[in-house]
């Protein structure tokens, strides 16, 4: 008897399972019975609870995925404030998404499980409108915000083909910062403005640290592309030079620019003016090391101020200031980090006039300041910084916007044959080699794989022959 | 009808494993085959291209840098570990005090996340404040921190890693291979006057051969697929030393960094993952012919 019900009742639970394994990898299930998906519920009712403004109509329930965790607090704090006080009946969960974020939301869109409310970022701005992810805004925005956002909208970062994604809100500004102290210490007044200042303040502060085991510059070589972006990109902009080896204004890759720069990193290296250890350096050990003074200079990104806050307390006195350039001279901007989409309402959602009433509320004046005013990120928008009070964090006065900040247009993305250029370059610093053999190599690979992507249609950016980086100064201030 | 009961019921077992074989096992198989043939960067059109993406793959040097640290890394791995467990196994076999705290201890690294493990070696091995260069220089054995994760010494230091995470685990094979030996076969040793290492040599070694066979067979397999741990370690780098085959693949599908140069490659890295699948397949295949002519030898 045992027996039998025993096996009654495995069949049973293996029936189940097998059941459930079927229905789960059904994908094109109805998300308005999922009890943790996006539509929770029917668009009828929805309608019903906008026109009539009852709260007793079910809530309009909206989710909102984003990968920032910097800001989740007053994001958070901000979309309370908007359940409590909108009068629509709408209800937004935030979910701070870390880890393969761009992963999550391919599967949420192919499982028809999207949220309804994307933060979208530089990197997966073009592969998120190309999947068709993304709601264009045009239809939503009015004349005011045309005002607001219209100077600041970057093709190929906030709109593609005439059509707005997202709108922009903060990015992170490039600098150099470095330790205070020790430049005291080494009798060094300013901080250096050209490549070979450079390497001599790192040679200088080297031998001012020996007793502390501190040395002049650090790089994060451990993520290749993470800190070519951070240093070299930052030099190259400044000076005038597209810092992805894209020359705007004959469309072709030319990484000749950076010979010079990639020079420089290799000399404070060949000096022994590098923190040791630096080719497996990722940036955290680099911003403990900083913050424990071992450390005279080194590229980033204005997120350091709250980390010197918070992750790492910095037990010396630092600043940032602008990069330094090739020759001194600045020819262009300081490209800012990070920049252009920020938030974006899905193609799926159920709910799209819900949705942009609540981007409405986020990109209002009174978020958008209060973003910045926080810290979380410098604001993209002259009128808000003209507006707000300066972010009270230890630090910041360095990383602020100045006439030589801005943001650059977007480089092509090709796949290009073998080693990229990033870690090319880092490979010369590191190990050396014939750097114009190297520049030769990678310029030619890049233009094969630009010519590739272009005839495809994948690319559509042309050469823009009265290019002027020295235009974009000022572009972000009043 | 009892029969056909009973045929329902043994299905009824396996079809949960059938599906999750055929939805995760097979059929990403076959997605990934079909994508070998196209140049599709996970959105928009697919374009197929033939054979295009094996002519780039053999010109890619990136990968075959891969290809020949993948055999370093698993041939410094599979030398050192299986014998060094083999006698950590003897030892451990015998009636020592306290041999299964030993064994526990040994065990251990098997049990915890590779993540983990690389994330505490790293913090053991950097040159500006790991423990081992402080030791190292405060009882000046070097006057200088040695750069463990550098481009000279990242592989040796993934290796060390990597022996370390796996030992227990063929240790606790062997175990139960020695525990499969009869004893008589030692005491008959021990009376014709058979020392230790005569003993092992012609009785312990032999008799384990079927274990060894299974063991080496799993070491290659598994380091020829490991990159959990350099991932974490030394992201492949510095320059590329440290690059593996099943690293270079995931970064194809899943780009580690977020730059903005960075582009997924799903077809492009379909042909990639073929491409070392066929490499491992035909080095197991390989160990295996070597395998059997050794037994008919000996």
């Amino acid at each position: 008897m045992f027996n039998k019900m025993n096996k009654t009742s495995m069949l049973t639970v293996s029936t189940i399972l097998a059941l459930t394994l079927s229905a789960c990898s059904s994908g094109g299930g109805n998300t308005t019975n999922s009890p943790k998906g996006t539509n929770e519920t029917s668009p009828q009712s929805t309608n019903a609870a906008v026109n009539e403004g009852t709260s007793d109509a079910p809530k309009v329930k909206l989710n909102y995925w984003t990968e920032d965790r910097h800001d989740l607090a007053y994001i958070q704090e901000v979309v309370q404030r908007f359940n409590e006080t909108n009068k629509n009946n709408i209800e937004v969960e935030v979910k701070g998404l870390s880890e393969n974020y761009n992963q999550s939301v391919d599967i949420a869109f192919s499982s028809k499980q999207a949220p309804d409310i994307i933060r979208t970022t530089p990197s997966n701005f073009i592969p998120f409108v190309k999947k068709g992810y993304l709601e264009p805004l045009n239809g939503y925005m009015n004349a005011e915000m045309d005002a607001k956002f219209g100077g600041a909208l970057i093709d190929k970062s906030n709109m593609m083909d005439g059509q707005i994604y997202s709108l922009p809100n903060y990015g992170y500004s490039s600098r150099l910062i470095y330790n205070v102290d020790l430049f005291e210490k080494a009798g060094i007044a300013a901080p250096p403005q050209t490549l070979d200042e450079m390497i001599e303040t790192a040679k200088k502060l080297t031998e001012a640290g020996k007793d502390t085991g501190a040395y002049g510059f650090a790089i994060n070589f451990k993520g290749a592309d993470n800190s070519f972006e951070k240093a070299p990109r930052s030099i190259a902009e400044l000076s005038g030079i597209g810092g992805y080896g894209y020359d705007f204004k004959t469309g072709k890759y030319d990484f000749s620019g950076f010979a010079d720069i990639m020079t420089a990193f290799k000399q404070m290296k060949d000096d022994g003016s590098m923190l040791p250890g630096v080719e497996a350096m990722d940036i955290d050990p680099l911003r403990a090391q900083f913050a424990e003074g071992k450390i005279g200079m080194y590229l980033s990104i204005s997120a350091e101020t709250n980390v010197y806050l918070e992750q790492f307390p910095a037990k010396i006195n630092w600043a940032a200031a602008l990069p330094p350039t090739i020759d001194g001279e600045i020819k262009g901007v300081a490209g800012y980090w990070k920049t252009g989409p920020w938030l974006s309402i899905s193609s799926q959602t159920k709910h799209k006039e819900e949705a942009w009433q609540f981007l409405d509320y986020m990109y209002s004046d009174e978020v958008l300041q209060k973003y910045y005013e926080g810290g979380y990120g410098l604001s993209l928008l002259p009128d808000i910084i003209a507006k707000s009070k300066t972010p009270e964090v230890p630090g910041i006065e360095g990383f602020l916007p100045t006439e030589n900040d801005g943001i650059w247009p977007i480089s092509p993305k090709v796949t290009v044959d073998g080693t990229d250029f990033s870690n090319l370059f880092i490979k010369y610093t590191i190990s050396g080699g014939d750097l114009d053999k190297m520049i030769e190599d990678v310029n030619a690979r890049y233009n094969v794989a630009l010519d590739k992507a272009r005839a495809s249609g994948d690319v559509t950016t042309e050469a823009m022959p009265d290019f002027d980086a020295k235009s974009m100064q000022g572009m972000l201030t009043k | 009808m009892t029969s056909l009961r009973k045929l329902g019921e043994s299905y009824s077992f396996i079809i949960p494993s059938l599906i999750f074989t055929v939805v995760l096992g097979i059929y990403p198989i076959l997605w990934a085959i079909r994508y070998m043939f196209y140049s599709y960067p996970g959105y928009g059109e697919e374009v197929f291209i033939g054979f295009g993406n094996f002519a780039a793959l053999m010109r890619d040097e990136a990968y075959w840098n891969s290809v020949v640290n993948t055999a370093i890394y698993a041939s410094g791995k599979i030398i050192i570990t299986i014998p060094l467990s083999l006698v950590l196994a003897v030892i451990l076999n015998k009636g020592l005090k306290g041999k299964n705290f030993l064994r526990a201890i040994y065990f251990m690294p098997t049990v915890l996340s590779t993540a983990v493990i690389s994330i505490v070696f790293f913090n053991i091995f950097n040159s500006y404040n790991g423990i081992i260069n402080q030791f190292l220089m405060k009882y000046h054995i070097v006057s200088k921190g040695i750069d463990w994760l550098g481009p000279d010494m990242a592989m040796f230091t993934s290796i060390i890693v990597a022996i370390w995470g796996a030992i227990g685990n063929y240790m606790l094979l062997f175990l139960a291979g020695l525990q499969s030996i009869p004893d008589d076969v030692y005491e008959s040793a021990s009376l014709d006057g058979a020392n230790a290492r005569q003993k092992f040599v012609y009785i312990t070694v032999p008799m384990l051969g079927p274990v060894l066979q299974m063991i080496i067979m799993l070491a290659i397999t598994i380091s020829l697929k490991g990159y959990e741990s350099i991932m974490v370690l030394t992201e492949g780098g510095p320059i590329g030393r440290t690059e593996v085959m099943y690293l270079y693949v995931y970064r194809m599908f899943f780009p580690i960094s977020s730059s903005s140069t960075m582009i997924q490659q799903i077809g492009y890295g379909s042909a990639v993952g073929f491409m070392s699948a066929v490499i491992v397949g035909l080095i197991t295949i390989g160990y295996f012919w070597i395998s059997k002519r050794l037994n008919r030898i000996f």
